[in-house]
């Protein structure tokens, strides 16, 4: 089921050559995709700033640096599989249930936790990967039957109530507690594995495959590019995202509750993996501006408080936002068809 | 079917012998397989239902029956609404949001135990209005916005949840005070429950709509193709804005009669329907890429997934286990729908 089926036409128009009268600035620039996620921070930051001046001189931004760790870590692993042209809505229900899984094992394996820990999820979302690309399935309706089994599993595991670390928390709970900058090392571990992907996506023959697939997947297959082992990694990355993501929650509280069940985490992680410039329908993608997204969403609920809406109105504001994104940043043309 | 409406559309009149043979041919094998598949969904069915009365003499009684219909009365509902969106090849991931929202206003206009205002009837025009506006909204950022749905949908989602947290406020729980609507849902006229009977007239319209109006016949023929629906010259646009208005209404009155059943107001009270309502449509064989499918399917659907739930837990099956069931079988109807269709050129997304 192809969204949109104009990619043929993306390609075709090279990005560099600006047209006649127009500045080319931005587009020197790599384009909204490049610039739009820093603007758009730094203008929310300025109003943020202009409305309670005391929230930056508060230590504010590392609080918002703090605060925004699970979501970007979650946001990288979702960029990954956006980029490949699909959407993973079950990243987040695997992220938490790295979490219970974290909390109920460092008690027992102490310093192997974490590790058992990456590997699981890192699993779970290479069976993602594995089905969709050999059973050929739409990836929103998929990943929405195996949020529903991680989601369960994640109930059974924890026995329905909020599970606590043991013992051995320390060296988790270091990594929120000590830090660069007054930052908190969950942050620098999200800014760690964005540099990562950005070389991966750019400079190794991997990255360049998968982006290759999200702008038009028959002509990568058709240019020998191995579309479904490359899928598969893209969703075992986001997998792998999802632990992390995981850990910070587990270093940043202590304790993991299966109920909220990580729907609360979804949607503003595809949100700045989106605002990041990360595209709905693939083949465009920069980590690195993704960290910016997520440093955005992170804000939203202090702007929105700053503004004078309700902070109840939060979710209904990662809702208009996410549709706004991807309304406002689509290419589209008027003979595509859209589903 | 579908092609016999665009072929008369378009041509009027090239047709020839050979075209006519091979569209016969292709009828009939279309008649034989919608006969075939929910054949097979009632073999299950009634091998589910064997299964579980004999581990639970429980199961097969008048009561329980009545209680498996009451809770498959909102579910289908509301899958009547996805089955049209799905047949577009569009997907409505807002179903628990708008029945949050259109719960929560109705219950505040209506007799609640927070006072207010008591609009009786009027409170029901009101919230299914502030449902119409979320549907309407949805479909107009699809088609003249060109964002795909699962996105629209996926964010009218939270905006559901937002506005009834919102309407929700800080106040005490608002519990339905009005006795004659009390337990309105399950009770029993003529031998079935009464949200079963309205499930059953939505059903109905439901189906009217698609065999019977030029909405269902041009939803069908979009899902079908779209460029030969534009082509044709045929209303496509207000097509698609109209469904996605259909399925956020019957969300919307899923929602209302979710929160008679509850008693009291709450944001989350569509929480899990999603989870019966996509994989029932899909497990009734309605094609997730639109232009296959129908109503009667999904019902079958619906009923095979209440059924499994009811039976696991009368059987003693932990209810955590539960979204685990739901999401395996949605996997593994799509796995399965879509494995014939499998082309290493296909592009699935």
């Amino acid at each position: 089921m192809s969204k949109i089926d104009n990619e043929a036409t993306k390609i075709a128009v090279p990005v560099l050559i600006p047209a006649r009268g127009k500045l080319p600035s931005v587009k020197r620039l790599g384009g909204w995709h490049a610039i739009g996620p820093i603007v758009i921070f730094l203008a929310i930051l300025v109003v943020v700033a202009i409305l309670t001046p005391a929230f930056i001189g508060g230590g504010g931004l590392a609080i918002i640096a703090s605060s925004s760790a699970p979501i970007l870590l979650l946001a990288l692993g979702q960029a990954m599989v956006l980029n490949v042209g699909s959407i993973d809505l079950s990243n987040a229900a695997i992220g938490l249930l790295g979490a219970i899984l974290l909390a109920l094992t460092l008690g027992p394996v102490a310093g192997l936790s974490p590790l058992i820990v990456l590997l699981a999820t890192t699993a779970f979302g290479a069976v993602n990967g594995l089905i969709l690309a050999y059973a050929q399935v739409p990836s929103f309706a998929l990943t929405l039957g195996t949020l529903g089994i991680f989601q369960a599993i994640a109930l059974v595991a924890s026995g329905r109530t909020t599970v606590y670390v043991s013992s051995n928390g320390e060296s988790v709970r270091s990594l929120y507690e000590s830090g660069i900058a007054n930052v908190p090392m969950t942050f620098w571990m999200g800014v760690l594995l964005a540099v990562a992907l950005w070389v991966l996506l750019r400079y190794t023959r991997i990255g360049r495959g998968m982006t290759a697939i999200g702008k038009n997947e028959s002509a990568a297959i058709f240019s020998a590019v191995r579309t479904r082992s490359l899928k598969v990694l893209a969703f075992a990355l986001s997998g792998f995202a999802a632990g992390l993501a995981g850990i910070a929650i587990i270093a940043q509280a202590g304790s993991a509750s299966p109920t909220g069940l990580g729907s609360d985490l979804l949607l503003p992680a595809i949100a700045a993996a989106l605002i990041g410039g990360t595209s709905i329908s693939g083949g465009v993608v920069n980590p690195l501006t993704v960290i910016f997204g997520a440093l955005t969403v992170a804000l939203v609920p202090i702007a929105t408080t700053a503004v004078g809406i309700d902070a109840q109105a939060q979710s209904l504001v990662y809702g208009a936002v996410i549709i706004a994104v991807v309304a406002l940043t689509m290419s589209r043309n008027k003979s595509s068809i859209v589903k | 079917m579908v092609h016999k409406v665009v072929a008369e559309q378009v041509a009027g009149g090239i047709s020839t012998t050979a075209i006519r043979i091979r569209e016969s041919g292709i009828e009939r094998r279309a008649r034989f397989r919608g006969l075939a598949e929910p054949l097979s969904l009632l073999v299950a069915l009634a091998v589910l239902i064997g299964v579980f009365s004999l581990l639970n003499e429980r199961f097969l009684t008048a009561s329980n029956l009545q209680n498996v219909l009451t809770q498959s009365a909102i579910p289908l509902i509301v899958a009547v609404g996805a089955t049209l969106v799905i047949l577009l090849g569009s997907i409505d991931l807002s179903v628990e949001g708008v029945m949050g929202a259109t719960g929560m206003t109705w219950i505040l206009l209506s007799a609640n135990s927070r006072g207010g205002a008591d609009l009786g009837p009027w409170a029901w025009v009101i919230a299914l209005g502030v449902a119409l506006v979320i549907g309407v909204a949805s479909g107009l950022i699809f088609t003249a916005l060109k964002v795909p749905s699962f996105i629209v949908t996926l964010g009218m989602w939270y905006v559901g949840l937002g506005i009834a947290t919102m309407l929700y406020g800080t106040d005490l729980l608002p519990r339905l005070e009005d006795e004659g609507l009390k337990g309105w849902t399950s009770r029993i006229s003529f031998g079935l429950p009464n949200s079963f009977w309205v499930a059953l007239l939505v059903i109905g319209l439901g189906i009217f709509v698609l065999r019977s109006t030029r909405i269902g016949r041009v939803t069908l023929a979009i899902g079908n193709s779209e460029t030969i629906v534009r082509s044709a010259g045929l209303p496509a646009f207000r097509v698609k804005v109209a469904v996605f208005a259909i399925a956020a209404l019957l969300s919307g009155l899923g929602g209302i009669l979710a929160t008679v059943q509850l008693d009291i107001g709450s944001p989350t009270v569509g929480s899990g329907v999603l989870f019966i309502v996509i994989p029932a449509v899909v497990i009734g064989g309605t094609h997730l890429g639109g232009g296959k499918g129908g109503i009667l399917r999904t019902v079958l659907g619906v009923f095979l997934l209440t059924i499994l739930n009811n039976g696991l837990i009368l059987s003693g099956v932990e209810s955590s286990y539960q979204s685990a069931v739901t999401g395996a079988i949605l996997v593994a109807a799509i796995v399965f729908a879509a494995w014939s269709q499998r082309d290493r050129l296909q592009v699935a997304k």
